[in-house]
């Protein structure tokens, strides 16, 4: 059974189309990656699926509710979280938790329940009595998750929620959003962070409203049009990858390169040889490169994708 | 419940929170206009002409006529009924479709050329000082500058005896500072919302329209009410003003101006996007619910278009109502033009306002 099921989801708004007859369907259980560049459409699509906006045609069931017909049951059977932190900052953390258990109908020794368990799940024990505007960011998502959680939905939606955090806190949001999956629940996440897509079960790739491609990391590394028929990738480390970057970008065999983590990553026709790329190098004194054959990133796949759209 | 009103006591309990935690916003909603008080209610007078006046002619002779006509030359007072029954005079002061009442008795024109020097005998309504003192002028002129004879007149302040600024300035500063606090408070705390993303989070959550909107307004409503109570009060024990009417028809037509009020702050609310933008609509409407509605000056010294203007503001018949009850003791059905106008304006506001908020969260 699938949590979320989209069957040509469009919206209009006058004669520009933000969503175009999306269709793709999460299954119970995933993370589940919905990538895109920012204004591709991802937050009207989300805005559509929590019932908060009408579709202008097409239809969409979450958690088994029709989005159009019942989207009083959507909003009963979801969690939201937001990338800027949207709950009461004048309020302390334990207030904000229990105003959005009461607006959920929880109340009494219930509400109580919950909210320990909530507050046990984040680890949030010692800031409970703060101010929820003076917690610091990781602690901010922290709240904000656990105030997603209150009523236990069985679907959450998470809109960039590491946007802003630093690595530590980001590393230990993550952490429990893998336990929250292996609990069975169902997370629909956006980010911009590779290494985040690179984390969830499934992506779906969005560009300029219409859904581009959906599948695994894996999946989407392997498709051919990332890398076509009669190319290979490589990357080459060198102690002075940028000079080398701009050697390399002017040589024509060069079909896409990119620096990543001091490596360039090269895209080329396979008849080129390894040796071939050397020698240009050494010709420009970078004596020291190595080259390895490497498999495409997700941001090479979602690079090479939306560059291929844009030519079109 | 009603799925509209869903998580009303929820939104209305957590607005409850927002204003405890902000003390400092609500003492100073609260103080600033104590200070308006200080600097308004004293040292204002403005030169005031056409009060409306009532005259009972028990004479009727050439003496008499002679006598009106003199008045209305002097252009303090507009006469606007002429009739010959004594008891119209109190009942036009207490309907406040006069000020100034002149009873001519019938043997005014008997005593001109006698030694009794014909008299006449004016009522003032001193509930509104800044009207009665300068209406008092016109019959402190020398009569006989034309040529007639002296007449003197037997002035009667009705209401307001010592003519006191007080009694005149807070009835009309409950209206006002009632308005400044509901319409601030109301549109700063929906526009937080908006600002903060916190309504994002409301609106995917089951919270209905209705509880969202009744929830936030509603604890405001009460602190309104509460206010009016505690300004009275401070009246009462500060600056001795007493409530001459009742004081359940006081809080009970106090409510449709409530309404009114938060109206307009979730009108704003609509249209702001900051609480900056909030701020400087507030004053937008604040200023002119000041200048026009009759708190610092008389409408009638209003010229002409902004007199029709200050037909739409509710606090403009919000102080007629607490100056009729408080001061002239009035009662609902003296009070009756006012309070129509009242709720027909609140009805409109609350519906204009209702149909914009229900837009702007969709």
């Amino acid at each position: 059974m699938n949590a979320i099921e989209l069957k040509s989801l469009t919206k209009r708004f006058g004669s520009f189309t933000a969503v175009d007859s999306l269709s793709f369907s999460v299954p119970k259980g995933t993370i589940f990656g919905f990538l895109g560049p920012n204004g591709s459409g991802k937050s009207t699509c989300i805005r559509m699926l929590c019932g908060l906006l009408l579709p202008t045609s097409g239809s969409a069931t979450v958690n088994g509710h029709d989005i159009v017909k019942d989207s009083e049951g959507v909003k009963r059977s979801i969690g939201y979280m937001n990338q800027s932190f949207s709950l009461y900052r004048d309020l302390t953390a334990a207030e904000n938790l229990n105003f959005f258990g009461s607006i959920y109908g929880l109340h009494g020794e219930r509400l109580k329940k919950r909210m320990d368990d909530v507050i046990g799940l984040v680890g949030i024990q010692a800031y409970l009595d703060r101010p929820s505007g003076q917690l610091s960011g990781g602690w901010k998502q922290r709240l904000a998750l656990a105030a997603a959680l209150i009523h236990e939905p069985d679907l959450v939606f998470l809109d960039e929620p590491t946007a802003g955090i630093d690595p530590v806190a980001r590393r230990e949001l993550w952490d429990l959003l893998f336990e929250l999956a292996s609990a069975g629940k169902t997370l629909f996440v956006t980010t911009h962070y590779m290494d985040e897509a690179e984390r969830c079960n499934e992506i779906a790739y969005i560009y300029m409203s219409k859904l581009m491609v959906r599948g695994t990391p894996n999946e989407l590394k392997a498709l051919p049009e990332v890398t076509p028929e009669g190319t290979r990738r490589i990357a080459i480390a060198s102690s002075r990858a940028p000079n080398a970057l701009s050697l390399l970008k002017k040589q024509p065999f060069a079909l896409d390169t990119t620096l990543v983590e001091a490596e360039i990553h090269l895209m080329m026709p396979t008849q080129t040889e390894d040796a071939q790329v050397l020698a240009i190098l050494r010709e420009g004194g970078l004596t020291d490169a190595a080259i390895r054959p490497i498999e495409p990133s997700l941001e090479d796949v979602f690079v090479t994708i939306t560059r291929r759209l844009a030519k079109q | 419940m009603m799925p509209a009103l869903y998580g009303f006591w929820s939104i209305a309990s957590k607005e409850i929170l927002h204003i405890r935690r902000d003390i400092t916003t609500l003492v100073f909603a609260l103080v600033i206009p104590m200070g308006q008080l200080l600097m308004f209610g004293y040292a204002i007078d403005y030169d005031v002409r056409h009060v409306r006046t009532i005259i009972i002619d028990m004479d009727r002779s050439r003496e008499s006529r002679d006598y009106i006509a003199s008045l209305q030359n002097t252009q303090y007072l507009d006469v606007v009924r002429c009739t010959s029954a004594p008891d119209d005079a109190a009942e036009a002061l207490r309907k406040n479709s006069a000020r100034v009442a002149v009873i001519i008795p019938p043997d005014f024109a008997r005593r001109f050329g006698t030694k009794n020097i014909p008299t006449v005998s004016v009522l003032l309504d001193g509930s509104d000082s800044q009207v009665a003192v300068p209406a008092r002028s016109a019959f402190l002129r020398p009569a006989g500058a034309d040529g007639s004879q002296a007449v003197q007149a037997r002035i009667n302040v009705l209401y307001n005896p010592q003519m006191k600024t007080q009694l005149y300035t807070i009835p009309g500063l409950v209206g006002v500072i009632m308005q400044l606090v509901t319409v601030s408070l109301t549109s700063f705390s929906l526009v937080r919302e908006k600002e903060q993303g916190t309504l994002e989070q409301l609106m995917v959550s089951p919270v209905g329209r209705l509880g969202l909107m009744l929830g936030k307004l509603f604890p405001y409503a009460v602190l309104a009410i509460v206010e009016l109570v505690v300004i009275l009060l401070a009246g009462r024990i500060v600056f001795d003003v007493r409530i001459a009417g009742s004081f359940l028809l006081l809080l009970l037509l106090s409510l449709p101006f409530v309404v009114a009020a938060l109206s307009i702050g979730l009108l704003i609310s609509t249209i702001a996007q900051t609480q900056g933008q909030a701020l400087q609509f507030t004053i937008l409407t604040l200023l002119p619910s000041i200048l026009l509605s009759g708190y610092i000056a008389p409408r009638e010294t209003l010229p002409g278009p902004l007199y029709l203007l200050s037909n739409i503001f509710p606090v403009t018949y919000f102080i007629q109502i607490m100056r009729g009850v408080v001061v002239r003791g009035a009662g609902l059905a003296d009070l009756l033009p006012s309070v129509v106008s009242l709720i027909i304006l609140t009805i409109v506001l609350l519906a204009l306002s209702t149909a914009r908020f229900r837009k702007s969260i969709a």
